[in-house]
Formats: C-alpha cells, sequence, structure tokens
C-alpha cells in the first residue's frame, strides 16, 4: 500500500490525512473523513452523485483522486447548512418534491448550488443543461428543476 | 457492487516539463501522466492500466492559461480546462467556434476537471475538441528533455486512440492561427440526449461572401476513427454560389467519402445517413438558406 499525506480544507475544517494514493475523492470523503452525504453511484463519471465543490467549481468526486485535492477547499453536501438550517436550495427540494428515493440529491444540490452561482436567474431550459452531469432514475426531473427555480428567487 | 479500487502507485509532482520528461523516460510503460485525469482514472478503475508511477502535471504553471501571441495566434495551454476555454473572452471573440465546442463538451463536471491537452492525448475519436481544432488548423507543441516539436493536429492524432506523441514527450501547448474565416460551426450529434460523447461531429471553418463559399475547412469527427478533412467535399463547394441543392449534394459527398465506423452509437450506414443530413443542414445554416 502506497500512501502520501495531503492537507486540504473539507466544509471549512481543515484535515491533515494520510491516503491510499489510489483513492479517489469520493473514497476519501466517505472513508476517511465519514461524510457519507457525498455518493457513490456510477463511479464512472457519468451519474453525478458524487459532485462536490472544489475551490468553488463543481467536480465530480469519482473523477478525481484525493491526491488531486491537496491544497485545495472542498464543499460537500454536509456543509451547505448551518447550525441546523437547512440551505434554501435543500429547503426548496423538499417543498418541490425534487426527490423520491434521494440517492441523486446530494450531488444535484451541489450541482445547483454551482449553477445559480454563476446563473442567477435562469430559464428552465438553462436548468436542464446545468443538470445534465447529473442522473435522476425517480422524479422526472420536473420537480427538480421546480426546486432549482424556486431557488433561484430566493437565493 | 463495488468495482475493484484502483492499484497503488507513487505520485510525483514536478515541477518543469523537463523534470516530467526526465521522469517519462526514466519509468516508460510503468508510468503515466495525469492532468485532470477524467479519462485516466477511468482507465485505471478498469485496470485497463496499472502503472507503477502517475506524474501529475498540476505543479506546472507554464502548462496552463490562454493568451493571444503578437502574431494573432491563439495560444492553450494544454493544461487549460475546457470551462475555461468556453469561458474566455479571448476565444469567444476570435475563435467563437472553439469557445462554443468547449462551453458543450460533456457535462458541466468534466468541463471544469478535464484539460484540452489531456482530451487530445487520449485520442477517443467520440470526442469534439480534435475535430473543432483540425477545422481551425491548430498545431500542437510537443516537449521533451531533449528539445521541442510542432506538429499539426492530424500529424499528432494518427489513428484510434493513438497520437504521435514519444514516450518522453509533454503536450505542451496549442496553438491556433489567427481564424481566416468569417463565419464557423461545430455541431454535435448525440445517439441520445443523456449520452455526452457524440455519434458525429462536423467542424466548419468558413470564409463567405453572402452566399459564395470562397475558402472551407470541412472536418467530420466521432464517426470515424481519427478526425479528418472531406478535401472533396471542401474542393466541391469553394468558389461556388451555394444554394440548397449544393448543399445537399456536399452531404453526398461527405456520405460517400467518410470513412464511417460502426460501434455501440451506431452502424456505418446509419453514420452515412446522418452525415448527409447533417452536413446539409449545417451548409444551410451558415449561408442562410431555406431548407429545401
Amino acid at each position: 500500500m502506497k500512501t502520501q499525506r495531503i492537507t486540504l480544507s473539507v466544509n471549512g475544517e481543515a484535515h491533515d490525512l494520510e491516503v491510499r494514493t489510489g483513492s479517489l475523492l469520493s473514497d476519501m470523503l466517505r472513508d476517511n473523513l465519514h461524510l457519507t452525504g457525498t455518493k457513490r453511484g456510477c463511479e464512472t463519471g457519468v451519474c453525478g452523485a458524487c459532485s462536490v465543490l472544489k475551490d468553488g467549481d463543481l467536480v465530480k468526486s469519482c473523477l478525481s483522486l484525493a491526491v488531486q485535492a491537496d491544497g485545495s477547499n472542498i464543499t460537500t453536501i454536509e456543509g451547505l447548512s448551518k447550525d441546523g438550517d437547512l440551505h434554501p436550495i435543500q429547503q426548496a427540494f423538499m417543498t418541490h418534491g425534487g426527490l423520491q428515493c434521494g440517492y441523486c440529491t446530494p450531488g444535484m444540490i451541489m450541482t445547483a448550488c454551482a449553477f445559480l452561482k454563476d446563473n442567477p436567474s435562469p430559464t428552465r431550459e438553462e436548468v436542464r443543461k446545468g443538470l445534465s452531469g447529473n442522473l435522476c432514475r425517480c422524479t422526472g426531473y420536473v420537480g427538480i428543476v421546480d426546486a432549482i427555480m424556486a431557488s433561484a428567487e430566493n437565493v | 457492487m463495488r468495482g475493484k479500487p484502483v492499484r497503488d502507485f507513487e505520485y510525483l509532482e514536478p515541477n518543469s516539463i523537463s523534470d516530467a520528461s526526465r521522469l517519462l523516460a526514466e519509468y516508460d510503460d510503468d508510468c503515466r501522466l495525469i492532468a485532470g485525469g477524467t479519462a485516466l482514472i477511468l482507465a485505471l478503475r478498469q485496470r485497463m492500466l496499472a502503472p507503477t508511477h502517475l506524474i501529475s502535471l498540476a505543479k506546472i504553471e507554464s502548462m496552463s492559461g490562454i493568451s493571444v501571441s503578437e502574431k494573432g495566434e491563439l495560444r492553450i495551454g494544454s493544461r487549460t480546462k475546457h470551462a475555461e476555454i468556453a469561458s474566455s473572452d479571448l476565444v469567444q471573440s476570435g475563435w467563437p467556434m472553439l469557445a462554443d465546442m468547449a462551453s458543450c463538451l460533456a457535462n458541466p463536471q468534466v468541463r471544469n476537471q478535464g484539460t484540452i491537452g489531456g482530451n487530445l492525448c487520449y485520442a477517443d475519436p467520440a470526442t469534439d475538441p480534435p475535430g473543432c481544432l483540425l477545422a481551425l488548423d491548430a498545431v500542437i507543441t510537443l516537449v521533451s528533455s531533449r528539445g521541442e516539436r510542432q506538429l499539426p493536429i492530424d500529424k499528432f492524432i494518427i489513428d484510434f486512440f493513438e497520437t504521435a506523441i514519444e514516450a518522453d514527450e509533454v503536450l505542451a501547448e496549442i496553438i491556433v492561427p489567427k481564424a481566416t474565416c468569417n463565419s464557423s460551426a461545430h455541431i454535435r450529434h448525440l445517439r441520445i440526449a443523456a449520452e455526452h460523447r457524440p455519434m458525429l461531429n462536423l467542424s466548419i471553418a468558413l470564409d463567405h461572401d453572402g452566399d459564395q463559399c470562397r475558402d472551407i475547412r470541412f472536418v467530420i469527427g466521432a464517426a470515424v476513427p481519427v478526425c479528418s478533412r472531406i478535401t472533396s467535399c471542401e474542393e466541391f463547394l469553394k468558389g461556388k454560389v451555394i444554394t440548397s441543392a449544393l448543399a445537399a449534394e456536399a452531404g453526398d459527398i461527405v456520405a460517400s467519402e467518410m470513412n464511417a465506423i460502426s460501434d455501440m452509437r451506431g452502424t456505418d450506414e446509419y453514420r452515412r445517413d446522418i452525415a448527409r443530413v447533417v452536413t446539409r443542414r449545417a451548409l444551410s445554416d451558415l449561408f442562410g438558406l431555406k431548407e429545401g
């Protein structure tokens, strides 16, 4: 087993970790830091369930090595709520039925965060394009798009 | 069930291209370069590759960034991410086809992770950048500790997943000459909307005066083993006043000349049919013709 020492910030908390060089960013978040909100889905870069923010940019954590995150700032779904209050996008997903089984939801919400930062008043079509790296097999997307459109008005 | 984990490796982070080149020469086939990693990590996970050493380009600052030289050429560091190309004012104003291509490539996450150089070195036929860069007559710079050389895109990507890169070379930069076309379009055709890899794409750099075609570079990709110009179509269109009938005829030429492949995204016959239609529509759009 080959390991490497990395330092990074996750949800504002500094970490100094020894990770296997072959471990993915998603593995490190879930297995080393026990932040299991970030999901492993397809693990081939298709489904987007593992999406997190890396230095503010939306990335798929299954398509990134943990060692590549050395020195970066990562935000996961656990980093959105403040003092027990849900982030407005999380609240909107509940209000508008943006989830059923919930497995894709963390990735969808992280994508919505990054998307709305770049495009604060989108059209529905733009929202759908923005979600093109995330799959949901339950909702048919209508509730998800509704939630993001509603968030755009409130964020 | 989860797949097998990625095999561990030594992770090396050289600070210069010459150091990276020396490491490549030392470890040869036991090592791989990693830039964004979007393609490489899939290959590692599937154990198509199991290098003992990974050489990261992340610490080599000289390899990223976008600028325009005094000669008006666009220079893109190979470690530049697709999203940076898409949002660059320089690219958008001087080479709009390239910015447009990058803005629709794959999906938002991959555009934030994948690099233009990594994309070219992987030489996957089912992708958009190579054809677009070929239509724009781009060249790439390969650097090693022995020196550097430049190759046009079609001398660099030579076949299905195969490039002309030597074992100790690093793709450092992509250089796109000042655009001589006054109109251009990159068109991707997807098998289904949810799939991100095109089954066919066209990249067209056109210089026209109203409905007369002065010059054109016409490239087809994704439907062929390696993106390529269809010079018979270019010669057919050059100098002519383009009508709907000529646009349709150009589509027939492309369909018959292309070296179509068959795979899970479509048969060669289907790809020829799609090429015929997409060519006609693309030319009709570029020349403002009503579809006949």
